[in-house]
């Protein structure tokens, strides 16, 4: 008996009991739907996630150095930062490491007021050297960014970001106003382009760029920095950089073994890592619970195709009679449950896309469609029909034809 | 040609508890191709097991069966697949057609099990045969008992097999409906199809040419039947009851 023989008698026993082929399927989809919205959900969040901390940190191929051991915790402002790294550091390195492609400097602090007229606002205010917006990918959609100009002249200019501009300068144009940080006048040079929300959605556009010679001497009045970014030529030597500035900086800190460093030099890529680690523990011990489900659905089958078997004895003795071998009749229900249950499959990655959509819109994740875990569903669902459609199977090809035809 | 040959046919079951149990002890017969015969016996007799083993669904335990020149004694539950698919086709009393299916895709059956594609147009001529060429896509629930019959008469003979075996085939029918049948099965044994009916009924039975009577596993008697005359003359007017 051919394949396609087989497929049409599968196909019409299951149309000849719609309920339990109903149940079947649904008992199958459940647990199918249920593993294709934690998946697609879980990838949406995951690529969120990822999308929001690279807005962050603009860019991932990069050594940044902040102030303080591995002890200090969180974003380094001049307020919680310890007095440890300086604009001759950042000398030493951009001279003394091979391999530095590009290096920025920073000075920031959090909580700044700002006024322009009768308008206040608070954002967050950062002192940059001119390579500073490149190596993160900022722009500047109106005016300018900050220039080595602005650096060596240690120029009162700044570039406002989008959520400043709404709150001091809703209705005019920026460009040439001047505004006031603690009393100092700064010219308005630039808005920069929105970066959009960063990790847990808080917006990244609330912030002022100003020279980072000027932030030194005109605002805050330290020469310590609250961070170092180098772009390196080759990002793949990420390790060997470390290793250079980790013993350069150790050298003209004077510090000496055991006593630890009094930086830290890390890479976004790695704090990415440690987010996707934690995304991933979840979403392994949901999927689990999807499996569980698709497992029960493989129950369902198993139990619903034993009884079929025992229902369809004397089915089972006419085909045999008729001519049907024990692997016809093997064959014929394994058909029958491995086509229900990738129908239900089907069904299941339908309603599964559909709930990952509608959970995808409430909490505006972007919508993912996971092509491969979609595909793979149908496939563990024709392969959960077979599984559990053995033992029936089994059972079924091995009706006596001469008892199943005398009762 | 024999169709059917036994010799020293022998069937023993075990009881649950291990007793074996004789159904068959020691059979011998032939049986022509083209004969009709019928297989008489109480219940008990081994006449069930004797149909089961002619029939290619049990094995005997000893002795030998030819079907068609053939020892199939010994053949495997595929073989003995394959030959009830090719050689024999089955009445039974109840019918034993699928139900929730149509009467053309019940007679389509043994055609699935041939390896080869399905000959739908067989199918339908061969419900035409039977008289029920209107009745083809017709459910099985939709059809009287008589008409149910001769679907399976027409399903029997969808693989064109040489040998018919006939298992009580009026038993659940009104006297006019089993004569229809009956009728059908005298000309497909004219054609030359060899046809072996079970029966108890002796009207049914007077129409075969032989009868073998089994009594306690052994062959009893082995006579040919004389056409009763009042029969004969009945069985034109049933011929155009089947359309034919």
């Amino acid at each position: 008996m051919n394949a396609l023989t087989t497929l049409r008698i599968a196909l019409r026993a299951i149309l000849r009991s719609p309920l339990r082929s109903l149940l079947m399927l649904l008992g199958v989809a459940v647990g199918i739907a249920a593993l294709i919205a934690i998946a697609s959900v879980g990838e949406a969040t995951r690529r969120e996630t990822l999308e929001q901390f690279k807005r962050m940190v603009g860019t991932f191929d990069v050594v940044n150095i902040s102030p303080g051991g591995a002890r200090t915790r969180g974003m380094p402002s001049l307020t919680t930062v310890e007095p440890t790294l300086t604009f001759a550091d950042a000398e030493a390195i951009r001279g003394g490491i091979p391999n530095v492609r590009r290096l920025a400097t920073e000075q920031s602090a959090f909580d700044i007021d700002i006024q322009y007229r009768d308008r206040t606002a608070t954002s967050s205010v950062w002192g940059v050297s001119a390579d500073w917006m490149d190596i993160r990918g900022d722009e500047a959609t109106v005016g300018r960014g900050i220039s080595a100009e602005d650096n060596a002249s240690v120029a009162r200019v700044v570039v406002i970001g989008p959520d400043v501009r709404t709150a001091l300068f809703p209705d005019e144009d920026p460009i040439g106003k001047t505004l006031r940080i603690a009393e100092v006048p700064f010219e308005v040079v630039g808005v920069l382009a929105p970066r959009g929300a960063g990790p847990g959605g808080s917006s990244l556009d609330n912030l002022m760029l100003m020279p980072v010679t000027t932030a030194s001497k005109r605002l805050f009045n330290r020469d310590y920095l609250t961070g170092v970014t180098v772009q390196l030529q080759d990002p793949s030597k990420f390790d060997a950089a470390r290793d250079a500035i980790t013993i350069l900086l150790r050298e003209r800190h004077g510090i000496i073994p055991p006593v630890e460093d009094n930086f830290t030099i890390s890479n976004p890529r790695a704090a990415v890592e440690s987010v996707e680690a934690v995304g991933s523990t979840l979403s392994s011990i949901l999927t689990g619970v999807g499996a569980i489900a698709t497992l029960i659905g493989g129950v369902v089958i198993m139990t619903l195709m034993l009884m079929a078997v025992a229902e369809r004895r004397r089915e089972i003795g006419v085909r045999r009679a008729l001519g049907a071998t024990q692997r016809d009749v093997l064959r014929q229900f394994l058909a029958e449950s491995a086509v229900i249950a990738c129908l239900g499959g089907i069904l299941g990655v339908v309603a599964g896309v559909a709930i990952a959509a509608v959970v995808a819109a409430q909490r505006n994740l972007p919508p993912v469609l996971l092509w491969q875990v979609m595909l793979g569903a149908v496939g563990v669902s024709a392969l959960i029909g077979i599984v559990f459609g053995l033992q029936p199977a089994w059972r079924a090809a091995r009706v006596d034809p001469i008892e199943a035809l005398r009762a | 040609m024999k169709m059917i040959s036994v010799e020293h046919l022998a069937k023993t079951y075990q009881r649950g508890d291990g007793t074996p149990v004789p159904a068959l002890r020691d059979l011998t017969f032939d049986i022509e191709a083209g004969e009709f015969v019928t297989v008489r016996g109480a219940s008990g007799s081994g006449k069930s097991s004797l149909l089961n083993i002619i029939g290619c669904l049990d094995t005997p335990t000893s002795g030998t069966y030819r079907l068609a020149g053939e020892d199939v004694s010994r053949w495997t539950d595929e073989q003995r697949s394959h030959l009830r698919n090719q050689r024999i086709g089955f009445v039974f009393q109840s019918f034993n057609l699928l139900p929730r299916t149509t009467a053309l895709e019940n007679v389509e059956l043994p055609a699935l099990y041939t390896g080869g594609p399905v000959d739908r147009g067989r199918a339908r001529e061969l419900l035409g045969r039977v008289g029920l060429k209107d009745r083809a896509d017709h459910y099985i629930s939709e059809l009287s008992g008589g008409e149910q019959q001769r679907v399976a008469l027409a399903r029997a003979l969808m693989n064109d097999p040489p040998l018919l075996l006939a298992d009580e085939p009026t038993g659940n029918l009104d006297s006019a409906s089993g004569e229809a049948v009956m009728e059908l099965l005298t000309e497909l044994n004219r054609e030359g199809r060899t046809v072996v009916l079970v029966t108890h009924d002796e009207r049914t039975a007077s129409y075969a040419r032989r009868e073998l009577l089994i009594r306690d596993g052994l062959l009893a008697s082995d006579r040919p039947l004389g056409q009763a005359t009042e029969e004969a003359g009945r069985r034109p007017a049933l011929t155009m009851v089947v359309g034919r």
